[in-house]
């Protein structure tokens, strides 16, 4: 684990929140970040643990789940280099919804509630920035959330041979 | 088709790092399915009498929802293994042991025919369906169906017409069905036709009288009509009430989307035997008969004029209307077609005979000639289009004959 240099890597320009800092603005976010290293099959944070942090991919993948029953969880989404997750837990305390491991050998940037905290305080104008990009990425991930039950309910009708091209009949006789 | 719908799962072996990435195509879990029927006293199942081709279809009622569902033997071999213990993969093999070849589509038609009447264990049907199917509709779906929504609606429905009609039965109806009035039916029946015989060679009087009061022999004619189209439909409930079956309901609806009438729902005779379906499909047109037999010994009685007329109209209309009826061959369900149905032992003979022409083509091209059943189909089809065709034919000819002698010098 090392504290980032005043120097921007050159991937966080790709993060979807930070698109609309400049390379200034950047400089003065990157020493709140800190970099992790996960081996591949490990777990960043699990289903219920205390949620404090957003994480970004920089190398690697991230595959997140929630719990269905015994040692099965559903997959809910993956992650590649660019993407970040965990930002819930920069704005509630609530425990964390989902469990994270590591697809492969991945190299995380975490961001702190603790520092987040901060870019609010001092630097406002960067903060509203960054979250104004949140919300735009809540947007996209609520509609995919969508998709997902549709596809969730869609697979159990299936699964129990409900078909929805069908249209059976009963039997009847209507004397006339 | 859409793709079937897949799961990603991410499974951990305890006590060892990692896991495992696994995709679950709906297919495989519906292999896996295990349908299971609800308890007995949810649902009857009554066999019905062997079809030409010796097999055997069933009727199945849902207690819980009240409706009714008919049962190849195939389906009748799928019902008995919906037990909650085999799951479809061992089923459908059990099924293909029994059969030999067959669609295995039948197992999905059936399982939907079982959610939509209620008889699946702990699975119920939603308005998801349908919401699900929106997605794919075409671009005249949907206005296409607003108006079959609308159209639909032209639809009355007594829900209750099993109390008023036991009511009735017991006030009084049973009478209907005792001897003595069976036999007054058939001296009036004998009574008419030596009317019609006398009255015979009256026929240009009496219809120059009919003609002469368009609109008031019209309007009478048509009351006449709807008020015995409405008896008829109470004697079929009736007729239901006696042989101890229940009326699901009774109402005003378009039959076949089209032709507006009145209706019995007697669907429970299903769980009587051939006979009784037989009798009670008999017992509606009879009042027809019995009604215009009356009017036609009133025409008799009366003296010439112009209610002798119509009391002489009313009995042809009636007549012709009950002939009508009982004439299987004309695309509709009448109740000659119920008869002919029951002794076939095809309760679906129309829709099958449909259906087997859009498939006839296809079927014809891979040298698969039709069986007996599916010639009896043809049969009917054929008897259909010939009975249509000459309907027509001859009234049109008889508009010709009208209309030229309308147009003759006087």
């Amino acid at each position: 684990m090392r504290s980032a240099t005043q120097s921007v890597p050159e991937f966080l320009h790709k993060v979807a929140f930070l698109q609309d800092l400049d390379v200034q603005t950047l400089s003065i976010l990157t020493p709140l970040l800190v970099t992790k290293k996960i081996k591949s099959g490990a777990v960043i944070f699990r289903e219920l643990d205390a949620s404090d942090a957003l994480y970004i991919v920089e190398q690697g993948g991230v595959v997140v789940s929630k719990h269905v029953a015994g040692e099965v969880d559903i997959v809910l989404t993956r992650f590649h280099p660019g993407d970040f997750f965990g930002e819930m837990g920069l704005f509630d305390s609530a425990p964390r919804s989902a469990t994270a491991h590591a697809e492969s050998d991945t190299v995380l940037w975490r961001l702190g509630r603790d520092a987040f905290g901060r870019i609010l305080s001092d630097h406002p104008a960067m903060a509203a920035r960054i979250c104004y990009r949140l919300v735009m990425v809540f947007i996209r991930r609520l509609r995919a959330t969508n998709e997902q039950a549709r596809e969730a309910i869609r697979w159990g009708l299936e699964a129990t041979g409900y078909s929805p091209e069908e249209t059976p009949a009963t039997f009847g006789r209507k004397s006339t | 088709m859409a793709e079937p719908a897949k799961l990603e799962l991410l499974t951990r072996r305890p006590g060892k790092p990692g896991f495992e990435i696994h995709e679950v195509q709906s297919l495989q879990a519906y292999l896996g399915f295990r349908p299971g029927r609800p308890p007995e006293t949810e649902w009857e199942l009554t066999p019905q009498p062997r079809g030409l081709d010796g097999s055997r279809n069933y009727i199945l009622k849902s207690h819980k929802r009240d409706n009714y569902l008919l049962l190849s033997p195939q389906e009748y071999f799928l019902w008995e293994h919906f037990d909650g213990h085999h799951s479809l993969n061992e089923i459908s093999r059990a099924l293909h042991f029994k059969f030999g070849s067959f669609d295995f589509e039948i197992i999905r038609q059936f399982l939907g025919k079982l959610y939509l009447a209620g008889l699946l264990n702990e699975i119920q049907t939603t308005g998801l369906r349908r919401s699900v199917a929106r997605r794919h509709e075409r671009w005249w779906e949907g206005p296409f169906a607003a108006i079959s929504k609308y159209w639909s609606r032209i639809t009355i429905r007594v829900s209750d017409a099993d109390h008023y009609c036991a009511a009735l039965y017991d006030r009084g109806g049973f009478l209907l069905f005792c001897w003595p009035f069976l036999v007054s039916y058939g001296a009036l029946l004998i009574g008419a036709i030596i009317a019609v015989s006398r009255l015979w060679p009256h026929m240009v009087e009496i219809a120059g009288r009919v003609a002469a009061r368009p609109l008031l022999s019209t309007a009478i004619m048509l009351a006449t009509i709807v008020f015995v189209a409405m008896l008829h439909v109470l004697v079929h409930a009736l007729a239901c009430k006696a042989y101890g079956r229940k009326v699901r309901e009774m109402g005003f609806f378009l039959l076949q989307g089209l032709l507006p009438t009145f209706y019995a729902d007697v669907t429970d005779i299903f769980l009587s035997s051939r006979r009784v379906r037989v009798m009670v499909d008999l017992a509606g047109p009879m009042v027809e008969v019995v009604c215009g037999s009356i009017a036609f010994i009133g025409a008799y009685c009366a003296e010439a004029g112009f209610a002798q007329s119509l009391l002489f109209g009313a009995g042809l209309v009636l007549w012709e209307s009950a002939l009508l009826n009982l004439y299987p061959f004309n695309f509709l369900e009448l109740d000659g077609y119920n008869i002919l149905a029951d002794l076939l032992a095809m309760p679906t003979l129309r829709q099958r005979a449909l259906a087997l022409v859009r498939r006839l083509p296809h079927r014809l091209r891979s040298g698969k000639m039709p069986d007996r059943a599916e010639w009896i189909q043809l049969g009917y089809l054929a008897l259909c289009l010939v009975s249509v065709l000459a309907y027509i034919i001859a009234h049109l000819d008889a508009i010709g004959v009208e209309l030229s002698v309308r147009r003759a010098p006087p």
